[in-house]
């Protein structure tokens, strides 16, 4: 789900940005600002009960109006970012670190390792992640480290394939027989010049999976197998404010809007990095 | 068959060809960018081919024939025509997109190199070489009928069982026989082919050639053949016209212009061609290379390559003259030269 | 026109990579069943079984033995069909979810419905109008649409269609009394058996918002794939081809551009109709519909462990047995697929 979204209007090449990308990598940033800092700026109130105040509308005291447990929305939201978004790059890096080993393994290993794991990585690909991913966290007992390490163990087939596919071309490239011939070594081959050209696409898979990511740990929360109430994950924050959105519907517009801009501005990024790395793909 | 009114500088159709086609001051811009710049690929060509005449377009990559023949027909969207194109005493370039249409096909037909490339892979060969008719609403029934005439014409066996098949069940050079079967279901008068042969084997190719050369002596087809490849010109074609950086430099007829080549850049080309009984150590290639179409030199674009070039030819663009029966734009040939 | 013998090594290649596939699900929920904290044989056999019930079915399910009998245990009794028992219902989990499914498979064929008329239309329009206002808010629409949470799409469009602007039923899958006599589950389809006209519109009525809800994220993804191929397609050589036969462009759009811009669509669909499987989770929960998905969240919610990781495995089940039809499918539907996995003949 990572084909570029929208062609960026006519940037020229080399470091100016568009304005249109600007705007993106800004909201990015703006995000990890919020992720990282949040909790600390957040005041002590978010965390405590006011039950008088209790599903007020949004004012000028709360900008996105109070849940149901008289917690300041808006604030509540910045602190579940930095859950949210840590917990995503988390997941995606595991899972690409898992990925990148198994595809350099199979890339650079006999016939049959790479053909094992290959059927191995098919199996995993034809299984449905989140639903496998739900069994793994509700049977590892519900909560945010099992979502992580359940996504974590699902995630990682498509980079695998990925990378193998994007390795092995590398290697049969024209410049790495010439370099075999040099009796240059297999293990220098991989870090050298097989890794480091499959490092690019890894890093614009990295930013859209973040994205997709937030999406699914949202999902996982909303179910009961992520991160549990009270915790100020964004999901989870929508699952205990769901019985509420005839009567307080910011409870629950907040939180997903949040979740989807975070989920939207990551996949812009990493469409934008891979319009930039191959400008062929513009206008796609 | 009209006899079109000479206009200036206009080509003398040769003697034995009553014209069919005529262009006077074709000239093709292709866009560039989104901000309206456009760049001149073709500049300001005059020919003509008669009917049932067998015309040669040859010249490098780049210098504009095969938007030339595409632009007979207006194939390009994107291209922008200005001139004049005569079929038949109707102006090509003055009708609308839908009554183009039904010239094609129809009045004029084309084949292109790349058979595999030109033919729907969904659909099967019957169907394809029929709807060339079917869209000028020949019904189903006659359609196939016709269909299978040609693909018999054209010496593609047991057709009747193949029309069925699928393009990529098919050999190379079958597949331009179900090209060319497509472009002459319609019974068109004029058959542009563009490199049709570039892509085939040397067996291949002879087959094709004596197939269209069978063909247009039948049917009184003209065709316009356009090829970089002199070999072919030199079996095939009747006449030839020589393109470079989007201006034709020579043109006339085949024998003539290989034994008398007029203009350097034919001489060049010619020169190039490796002949058996010449005791070669070296392959002649015409030093440097074809102008791009934005840097075009002043004056004769072939100047700086030319070896024969003089003071004027920096300054002034050749206008095309009558030399001999035959056409040619340089000073060199020019009896009022300074 | 190709070789029986070639259709089946084919059928059997793809069997067998299916079952290999069932056989990795398989093992990955016996590595759940294992995770999980707790005596198994106490959670088989209820909070309030007594301490001879318990080893009576610690005995019956052989959790003495060491592991890997264990294991061949438990994949002997998932090929018998025993999903183990609900700790809620105290009904075998197959049997539950047998009765829901088709409710799930109803909603996912409306989304898919939905999703195809939708999402096909507009990337030809977008497509041949490439620049153009049309395209750009389509584009932008699939940007937007893509990022969001399906359940909270659902739950916002169920406060405002529903709650607000009052269009259509809130949850649920009929109204009171309205509903034809269960004979599958699925309330349009027993709607048609019954020959209930009111019955079968009511059913439509509330399968509406979950379906198209259901087929958003799906329908971006087949627009962009769809958009892209078609945009391909017209620029190749063929199609030049075929305007110099003379072919108007409605002509050379409909019978020569679409069908072969329509192979990377039919893939991506195929792989999508089981990914809606997965995703109806979310959107059964949200609407109150009965379905395969709803079940599980309920099982997850009770803590009805068995149900949840039965559920994993007949959804797994379910979605792989659903790829394995559209391969099928796909390979009699394009010839040059049919060529590529079975050999051609050059004639």
């Amino acid at each position: 789900m990572t084909a570029p979204a929208i062609a960026a209007p006519a940037a020229r090449p080399g470091l100016r940005l568009s304005p249109f990308e600007i705007f993106v990598v800004a909201l990015v940033a703006f995000l990890l600002a919020i992720a990282l800092f949040g909790p600390l700026v957040a005041p002590d109130s978010v965390y405590r009960s006011d039950i008088a105040n209790s599903l007020m509308p949004p004012s000028f005291d709360h900008w996105f109006g109070t849940d149901d447990q008289g917690r300041d929305v808006f604030w509540r939201l910045i602190v579940g970012a930095q859950t949210t978004l840590l917990s995503a790059f988390l997941v995606v890096t595991l899972y690409s670190l898992i990925g990148v080993t198994i595809a350099t393994v199979a890339a650079a290993g006999p016939r049959w390792l790479d053909e094992t794991l290959m059927r191995i990585t098919d199996i995993g690909l034809a299984l449905p992640g989140m639903i496998v991913a739900l069994g793994f966290a509700a049977a590892m007992g519900p909560s945010l480290q099992s979502a992580v390490i359940a996504m974590a163990i699902t995630g990682w087939p498509i980079t695998a394939r990925m990378l193998r596919g994007i390795m092995r071309q590398t290697m049969e490239a024209q410049f790495v027989a010439g370099a075999q011939v040099l009796g240059v070594s297999k293990w220098r081959l991989m870090t050298k010049h097989v890794l480091p050209n499959s490092l690019d696409v890894l890093i614009v898979k990295w930013a859209g999976d973040v994205g997709t990511t937030v999406l699914v740990l949202a999902s996982l929360s909303f179910i009961g197998v992520g991160a549990q109430p009270p915790s100020a994950e964004w999901g989870a924050t929508i699952a205990s404010a769901r019985g509420f959105v005839s009567t307080a519907w910011w409870t629950v517009v907040a939180p997903g809007a949040a979740v989807a801009i975070t989920s939207i501005a990551f996949g812009l990024l990493g469409d934008i990095i891979q319009v930039r790395r191959d400008p062929s793909l513009r206008g796609n | 068959m009209q006899i079109v009114h000479p206009m200036p500088a206009m080509p003398e159709p040769t003697p034995k060809y009553a014209p069919l086609v005529t262009t006077s001051g074709l000239t093709v811009d292709m866009p560039l960018g989104r901000d309206g710049n456009s760049v001149r690929i073709v500049d300001n060509i005059d020919f003509s081919i008669g009917v049932g005449e067998r015309v040669a377009l040859v010249g490098e990559s780049g210098s504009g024939k095969s938007l030339t023949a595409r632009a007979l027909m207006r194939l390009d969207r994107l291209a922008r025509l200005s001139g004049r194109i005569d079929f038949d005493g109707q102006d090509l370039l003055k009708l609308s997109e839908r009554e183009m249409t039904r010239y094609r096909g129809s009045a004029i037909a084309m084949v292109f190199q790349d058979p595999m490339s030109f033919l729907d892979p969904l659909m099967t060969i019957g169907d394809q070489v029929a709807e060339t008719l079917r869209i000028r609403g020949v019904g189903k029934a006659e359609a196939r009928k016709r269909a299978l005439a040609v693909l018999d014409e054209l010496g593609v066996d047991r057709a009747a069982e193949r029309l069925d098949a699928y393009p990529h069940e098919f050999s190379g050079g079958m597949r331009q026989r179900v090209v060319l079967a497509m472009a002459l279901v319609g019974e068109p008068r004029l058959l542009i082919a563009d490199e049709p042969t570039t892509a085939l084997d040397v067996r291949v190719q002879d087959q094709v050639l004596d197939l269209l050369d069978d063909v247009s002596a039948r049917r009184g087809l003209a065709v316009l053949f356009i090829t970089h490849d002199l070999g072919v010109v030199a079996g095939f074609a009747e006449r030839v016209m020589v393109m470079y950086s989007g201006r034709i430099v020579e043109d006339g007829e085949v024998e003539q212009v290989f034994a008398h080549p007029r203009h350097p850049y034919t001489r060049g080309l010619i020169k190039a061609v490796p002949r058996i009984d010449q005791d070669l150590h070296k392959l002649y290639a015409i030093p440097g290379a074809p102008p791009p179409p934005l840097a075009r030199p002043s004056g004769c674009p072939f100047h700086p390559r030319c070896s024969e070039s003089f003071d004027r030819c920096v300054s002034e663009l050749p206008a095309v003259l009558n030399v001999g029966g035959e056409r040619v734009a340089c000073h060199l040939h020019d009896p009022l030269r300074v | 026109m190709l070789a029986f013998r070639a259709y089946s090594w084919f059928l059997v290649r793809r069997l067998g990579l299916t079952l290999l596939t069932l056989w990795g699900l398989a093992s990955l929920v016996f590595l759940m069943v294992k995770l999980m904290p707790g005596d198994e044989a106490q959670m088989a056999a209820g909070a309030d079984a007594s301490a001879a019930q318990i080893e009576a079915v610690r005995e019956r399910l052989g959790l003495d033995a060491p592991v890997i009998l264990q294991y061949f245990g438990f994949l002997g009794r998932l090929v018998r069909g025993d999903l183990g028992t609900s700790i809620v219902t105290l009904q075998p989990v197959l049997n539950d979810l047998e009765k829901v499914l088709p409710s799930t498979l109803e909603l996912v064929f409306f989304a898919m419905l939905i999703n195809l008329a939708v999402a096909i239309p507009t990337g030809i329009v977008a497509a041949n109008r490439q620049g153009g206002i049309f395209d750009t808010v389509c584009r932008v629409t699939a940007v937007m649409l893509g990022g969001m949470p399906a359940f909270w799409l659902a739950l916002v469009l169920q406060y405002l269609l529903g709650s607000v602007w009052r269009i259509v039923p809130i949850s649920g899958q009929s109204s009171f009394g309205m509903a034809a006599p269960t004979v599958t589950g699925a309330t349009a389809v027993d709607a048609i058996i019954a020959l209930n006209g009111p019955a079968f519109l009511d059913a439509l009525h509330h399968l509406i918002l979950p379906a198209a809800v259901l087929a958003a994220l799906f329908a971006t993804q087949v627009f962009r794939t769809l958009r892209a191929s078609l945009l391909g397609v017209l620029r190749s050589d063929f199609i030049t081809a075929i305007r110099a036969k003379g072919a108007s462009s409605r002509r050379m759009l409909v019978r020569h551009a679409l069908p072969n811009s329509l192979n990377p669509v039919l893939t991506l669909s195929g792989t999508q109709a089981g990914a809606m499987i997965g995703s109806a989770v979310l959107v059964e929960t949200v609407f109150a519909r009965q379905g395969i998905g709803a079940y599980m969240f309920n099982a997850v919610a009770q803590k009805d462990s068995f149900a949840v990781l039965g559920s994993v495995m007949f959804i797994g089940t379910v979605v792989c047995l659903v790829n394995l039809a559209v391969d099928i499918l796909q390979l009699l539907v394009d010839p040059r697929i049919r060529a590529a996995q079975l050999g051609s003949q050059t004639q």
